[in-house]
């Protein structure tokens, strides 16, 4: 049901996208079976994902679209965004386990490889994406960067300055940052 | 069909083989080639006597095994070659050499000691094809656990671990059943398209452990691997078949047809249904043309030959005075009422033999499994030849 929809909407997606589009024509069979080769395992992950899901998290299809997806992850206890829920946007390339998925922090979070925008800095999810990489490894390590950030690869040097100099005052602005913007 | 009557016009024309016939060993005189019984090895010998075969007259089917032109010793090959169930590397070495020199062909039929490490499992049951996929489901799978991963799982239980085996042979990248595996150097399988559309957009680096690929390596399918899948997961390997491309299901279905019409010991039920196959049908039918080669393609090579031999008797029918299997034939033609003619008389009594010999030596013995379905197997081929030999000359 959602597999057609899908489908179109990849092809939308190719048209959409002039970066898509010229890897598309570069070769030719990737072309004709990459959209329902994505659609196939977002699909096959989406059931996984159900059948198994990892603590703490949950993501799935926003509407129909099933390359549009959107994801939350609980604060893991221990560490100052305990309790929060985050949401997250999650946006699949249409030539999906060969590009790295999107994602997007929709709710406000302190944390030095989360910008304002949303925007995360993980390494898995730019020049060390693997398409053996799954949203479900994805999300666990999203989680990771909440009981562990990376200072040295910060989005917000700010806070990740803070983070290396006092880390008592960083847990507790996260701490206020997830009362206000997480609960 | 042309190169069908062509073998039949290869065929030696010797009124002997066709004198000697498959249920009753007739006493032939000997063709000067009498004293040559160290043909057989001795395990060959014991179990044919368990038999009650006649060893001259199986030395006369193996002569006419020797006579066989061309055509039909490239017939022989191909199920004997699929009698050799997992391709595991050795048996693979002996195929090519099988191939190179076809010369050699009749005396690997026979030496049963040799072949001997390659038919490991297989097992006495060739009735149900069921059966035979339960015992190569087992034996890949533990193959596939003593390699991969780790996890054991006692062979007898039931598939328990299809799951586990599922995971263990999906390919990382597509999350689906490998399909056509190509196996990295750090020793990560994935489909060959997968890993090919990774290399080309992640780079050169496995997706597992993101060690370097070389180039060559990573475009050959491993073959052990995709034979195992396709053997624990035909259904799907058939899926993603169909779904790639629709060229080579033709084939299969044309076969069909032949292999159902002779083969006494499926079910009924099955062959009538053989009209138009339904998806599942022809994934079953596949998974058994996969499975049960061994059994199958003998008795579609019979089949074939025996129908065609059909065709030429009803051109001139006083030639069925050659009959020798008369009393046989109410059994017959209870049994099957398309072909009222001897040529099915002979069938049916191969495959009494064949039945009454398996009998004999399902009773006696039962352990030794290996080496005695090789021994059924290579007497089953030799029979299946004689008797296509004694019908093709019959009417020539």
């Amino acid at each position: 049901m959602a597999k057609p929809a899908a489908g179109s909407l990849a092809g939308m997606l190719t048209m959409t996208k002039p970066s898509a589009g010229s890897l598309a024509s570069r070769s030719t069979w990737v072309s004709t079976t990459s959209v329902s080769s994505s659609g196939k395992r977002i699909q096959r992950e989406m059931v996984e994902l159900n059948l198994d899901p990892p603590p703490g998290c949950c993501a799935g299809p926003k509407g129909d679209n099933l390359y549009n997806w959107v994801a939350t992850i609980i604060g893991p206890p221990g560490t100052p965004y305990q309790g929060g829920i985050y949401f997250l946007d999650i946006t699949f390339p249409c030539d999906y386990p060969f590009q790295p998925p999107k994602v997007v922090f929709k709710t406000r979070i302190y944390h030095c490889n989360v910008d304002s925008a949303g925007n995360v800095s993980l390494e898995i999810l730019k020049d060390s994406w693997s398409p053996a990489l799954t949203i479900t490894k994805v999300l666990q390590a999203l989680q990771s960067i909440f009981t562990k950030p990376d200072p040295y690869n910060p989005l917000v040097p700010g806070i990740a300055h803070l983070y290396l100099q006092d880390e008592a005052k960083h847990a507790e602005l996260a701490a206020e940052w997830t009362l206000r913007f997480a609960k | 069909m042309a190169r069908r009557e062509e073998e039949t016009k290869q065929s030696p024309r010797d009124p002997k083989v066709r004198a000697r016939e498959s249920s009753e060993p007739v006493k032939v005189v000997s063709n000067g080639t009498s004293g040559d019984s160290s043909m057989f090895s001795p395990r060959f010998k014991s179990v044919a006597a368990m038999a009650g075969w006649d060893e001259e007259s199986l030395l006369i089917a193996s002569l006419v095994v020797d006579d066989t032109p061309e055509r039909q010793v490239k017939y022989k090959k191909r199920s004997d070659l699929h009698f050799k169930t997992p391709p595991t590397n050795s048996s693979r070495r002996k195929r090519r050499a099988q191939r190179r020199s076809p010369i050699s062909m009749p005396v690997s039929v026979l030496n049963l000691d040799d072949d001997e490490e390659t038919k490991k499992d297989e097992s006495g049951k060739e009735k149900e094809e069921p059966q035979i996929i339960v015992n190569k489901e087992k034996e890949t799978r533990d193959d596939k656990m003593a390699e991969s991963s780790g996890v054991s799982c006692p062979p007898s239980s039931n598939l328990p671990c299809l799951d586990k085996l599922r995971d263990e042979l999906s390919c990382a990248i597509c999350l689906e059943i490998c399909f056509e595996p190509s196996t990295t150097l750090c020793g990560h399988s994935f489909c060959k398209k997968c890993l090919r559309s990774a290399a080309d957009k992640c780079g050169k680096r496995c997706p597992k452990c993101r060690q370097l690929m070389s180039h060559s390596r990573s475009c050959t399918v491993n073959t052990v691997l995709w034979n195992t899948i396709q053997l624990l997961f035909p259904q799907e390997v058939e899926a993603r078949k169909a779904a790639g491309a629709l060229n080579s299901s033709g084939e299969a279905v044309r076969q069909i047809p032949e292999k159902a019409f002779y083969n006494t010991r499926s079910v009924q039920s099955r062959r009538a249904s053989s009209g138009v196959p339904s998806n599942r049908e022809m994934t079953m039918r596949r998974r058994r043309v996969i499975l049960s080669q061994d059994e199958e393609d003998d008795d579609a090579a019979l089949a074939i030959r025996l129908v065609q031999n059909t065709e030429a008797e009803h051109q001139n029918p006083e030639q069925g005075a050659y009959n020798n299997h008369r009393s046989i034939r109410p059994l017959r033609t209870s049994s099957s009422r398309r072909i009222p003619s001897q040529d099915g008389d002979a069938a049916l009594a191969l495959r009494l033999q064949r039945e009454e010999f398996m009998e004999v030596f399902r009773v006696d013995h039962g352990q030794s499994g290996s080496s005695l379905s090789l021994a059924r197997a290579n007497l089953r081929a030799m029979t299946s030849r004689a008797a296509s030999h004694r019908a093709t000359t019959r009417h020539l």
